[in-house]
């Protein structure tokens, strides 16, 4: 469940945390500052979608103004990739979780490269 | 050759053996039969016992799979996914069953740990049912207590012991996993927040803060993180809205717990491994994964999760 409430279910939930998630200047993919968590997952899932829908070979996800993600917003990159027809996406200098989530339930996703902090 | 399909049958014997001698030759022989049968056998048990099986089997220990249970299963509440269906979802051909030792449960585990051995061991019944394996989960009758061997009777449909194997007229697992269903006490000198659906993050950092004030640090310290993050977005979004964290220390461990008014329905959440390509349902798993040890409480009035990471 990502707590968006497709099957009618929980409200929409507010938090004092918020996401600003945008296109990368000049290179190909996406910019994140904030927390990746419930309250912020569907911009997070929006941009991911963007970044599918232009993907060509390599794509960049800017990661180091991010405080938090949490295991479903790693999720959502990871499936993300794993859809990709071609190339991979580079995850740059994430926060922790990010590597960890990964380590946990992708261990060899090749698609995705993860530049450290 | 038969065109048979494979038994898929799921068998679940307790074997209560006395010595290291009857311990070598029952389970050395388990796993020679499994061999023999074209089968993927794994041995996940205790360091010294491992070594017991490896020295037995000789050469034909190369085509068997090792694991310490002390590490890959220190807590009860990974086995299921991290070691048992990693392991057979890993074989998982048509025609083949797997065969796996499995021993969750021995001398030394604390109180705090028993209740979900026993509970992971009676889970076992429920993950495995309808799936062509064999798991074989050997009980230390020299020195485990009468009431750990007691449970074993409920938690495993045959017991093998120097008289053979018989059906255990005690079995029924759903009883073991309500018995120990216990409430949990919190220490007295924990501390406490109250949270709200827009207080994720400072439900995260209060226990970040807590648990490194405790001595914490470094990975362990990560994992609390995520692991308290997603107790409290489950709380937000399946438990009611909101709901209490705490933290404290107990022998060696820094302990966090997350409360909440929902109800945990599905015995076997956080159990399941995660689909490659699943969404959501991966966070009381994540949880799991990275504890020494779950412990939860569920009934109408609510639910507590707390999980242990050793300092």
């Amino acid at each position: 469940m990502d707590g968006t409430g497709a099957t009618g279910g929980p409200p929409r939930i507010r938090s004092g945390a918020l996401l600003d998630v945008g296109p990368l200047p000049g290179r190909p993919g996406i910019r994140a500052s904030g927390e990746i968590n419930v309250s912020t997952r569907l911009s997070w899932e929006n941009a991911l979608t963007e970044l599918s829908r232009r993907h060509t070979d390599v794509s960049y996800v800017e990661l180091s103004g991010v405080r938090f993600v949490d295991v479903a917003g790693v999720t959502a990159l990871a499936v993300t990739a794993m859809n990709l027809p071609v190339g991979r996406v580079v995850v740059e200098r994430p926060p922790p979780q990010l590597p960890r989530v990964l380590d946990l339930f992708w261990p060899s996703l090749h698609r995705i490269e993860v530049a450290p902090r | 050759m038969s065109t048979a399909t494979t038994d898929a049958t799921f068998t679940h014997p307790a074997l209560f053996y006395r010595s290291e001698a009857e311990y070598t030759d029952r389970t050395v022989a388990f796993v020679r039969e499994g061999l023999a049968a074209g089968e993927p056998v794994a041995v996940a048990v205790p360091g010294p016992n491992l070594e017991l099986v490896r020295a037995g089997l000789g050469t034909d220990a190369r085509d068997v799979t090792f694991l310490d249970m002390t590490e890959a299963g220190r807590n009860p509440g990974r086995i299921i996914p991290g070691v048992l269906r990693a392991f057979a979802d890993g074989h998982a051909r048509a025609g083949v069953r797997v065969r796996i030792i499995g021993e969750p449960v021995w001398a030394g585990r604390s109180a705090a740990e028993y209740p979900a051995c026993a509970q992971h061991e009676a889970l076992i019944n429920a993950a495995f049912a309808g799936r062509a394996a064999t798991i074989l989960c050997p009980y230390d009758e020299a020195r485990l207590a009468a009431d750990v061997l007691a449970d074993a009777l409920i938690t495993h449909p045959t017991v093998v012991t120097a008289g053979g194997e018989r059906v255990s007229e005690e079995y029924d697992w759903r009883a073991v996993v309500a018995r120990y269903n216990e409430p949990l006490g919190r220490a007295p000198d924990a501390d406490v927040l109250v949270f709200g659906p827009g207080e994720l993050p400072e439900a995260r950092r209060f226990a970040v803060e807590r648990a490194a004030s405790l001595g914490l640090t470094g990975r362990r310290l990560q994992d609390a993180e995520l692991a308290v993050a997603e107790l409290t977005t489950n709380s937000v979004v399946h438990g009611g809205g909101s709901g209490t964290v705490a933290v404290w220390s107990e022998a060696g461990q820094v302990v966090c717990e997350v409360r909440d008014a929902g109800r945990l329905t599905d015995p076997l959440a956080g159990r399941r491994p995660a689909e490659h390509g699943q969404i959501g349902g991966r966070g009381l798993l994540l949880v799991h994964y990275v504890a020494d040890l779950v412990r939860i409480h569920t009934a109408d009035e609510g639910t507590a999760v707390r999980f242990y990471l050793g300092l």
